[in-house]
């Protein structure tokens, strides 16, 4: 019978560690491609917020504060699942490997109905930059500033993950046909790096847009 | 390599703590700090972050060129906000005629 060590490694690498590692790297450097791209949003915020503080603060006070707060603690809750499910296939459980896998994209997708609905109440309170957008404040021009970063970055991060359910998705089928084993992983490692990641700038899409505003309500 | 980097409860214990910090900041959002609740919000999301890359993502126990990738891509994000809140910051800190 074939090893199956051998047989999952790629005959440029010495070995199943190195050939992993050097997924993982590649995974990281685009994970840091990522960073910039948020970043620079995140930078680009934190330059006009200093500007407005005044219309900012009253934009943030447009949110659905609380459906934020528990979007927040249920992307966490799938970084869980989503870590157990790397967990279960270290150990080679796949059976529990597919059970984390379903409850995660199932969590994803709590998270995304959520997302929406908070879209929906902002197209009802006219809070649409641009489109339908109605506020009679002396800071209105910078509430929609405001709405228009929240669209930008929380829609890129909405479509961020319903791009990881998308991967997760093939993971799940992939778990089926008998690809993975306590051997051959790699991934689901870095189908889990992308979701940690796309939950990690979450927090900070909460902590920017959702808490500056929170007790003005 | 049928071990596992981490333990459940370890993970278990993260879930419990991230989702603590939550809480902690979806309180202390509720409270009127000032221009702080803002840094103060910031300063928790930094904190929780920092728990899912170190546990989540395995930063802790991965190797010292994966580290070096992970540290490379912060630093690099830390110039880019440091150095363009630095001009905007400081910006009227001195008076110049007809500025």
């Amino acid at each position: 019978m074939a090893d199956p060590i051998a047989l999952a490694v790629r005959e440029q690498f010495h070995s199943p560690e190195q050939q992993r590692e050097t997924s993982t790297v590649g995974m990281w450097i685009f994970l840091i491609t990522e960073v910039m791209l948020f970043g620079g949003l995140f930078t680009a915020f934190s330059v006009y917020r200093m500007s407005h503080p005044a219309g900012f603060d009253q934009g943030s006070a447009d949110m659905e504060f609380w459906l934020g707060a528990i979007n927040t603690a249920v992307l966490i809750c799938s970084s869980f699942t989503m870590a157990m499910a790397v967990h279960s296939a270290e150990v080679g459980k796949n059976g529990k490997l597919a059970l984390f896998l379903t409850l995660t994209i199932l969590i994803g997708l709590v998270f995304l109905a959520i997302k929406f609905t908070e879209y929906y109440l902002h197209y009802h309170d006219q809070k649409l930059p641009g489109i339908l957008f109605h506020d009679t404040s002396p800071d209105a021009a910078y509430v929609q500033m405001f709405f228009i970063f929240y669209f930008l970055m929380t829609g890129l991060h909405a479509l961020h993950m319903l791009i990881g359910e998308g991967i997760l998705c093939t993971m799940l089928f992939r778990t089926f046909l008998g690809s993975f084993s306590e051997h051959y992983h790699t991934p689901i490692e870095l189908a889990g790096l992308y979701w940690h990641f796309v939950d990690t700038v979450w927090v900070f899409l909460f902590a920017i847009f959702y808490i500056p505003g929170a007790h003005m309500k | 390599m049928s071990q596992s980097t981490v333990s459940a409860r370890t993970y278990l214990f993260t879930l419990l703590a991230l989702l603590a910090l939550t809480l902690l900041t979806s309180l202390l959002a509720l409270v009127d700090l000032g221009r702080f609740s803002f840094v103060a919000g910031v300063a928790i999301a930094a904190v929780k972050a920092s728990l899912i890359a170190c546990i989540f993502m395995h930063a802790l126990y991965e190797t010292k060129l994966i580290r070096v990738v992970m540290t490379g891509g912060v630093i690099w994000f830390l110039i880019l906000i440091s150095l363009t809140l630095g001009d905007y910051l400081t910006r009227g800190w001195m008076p110049f005629p007809g500025k």
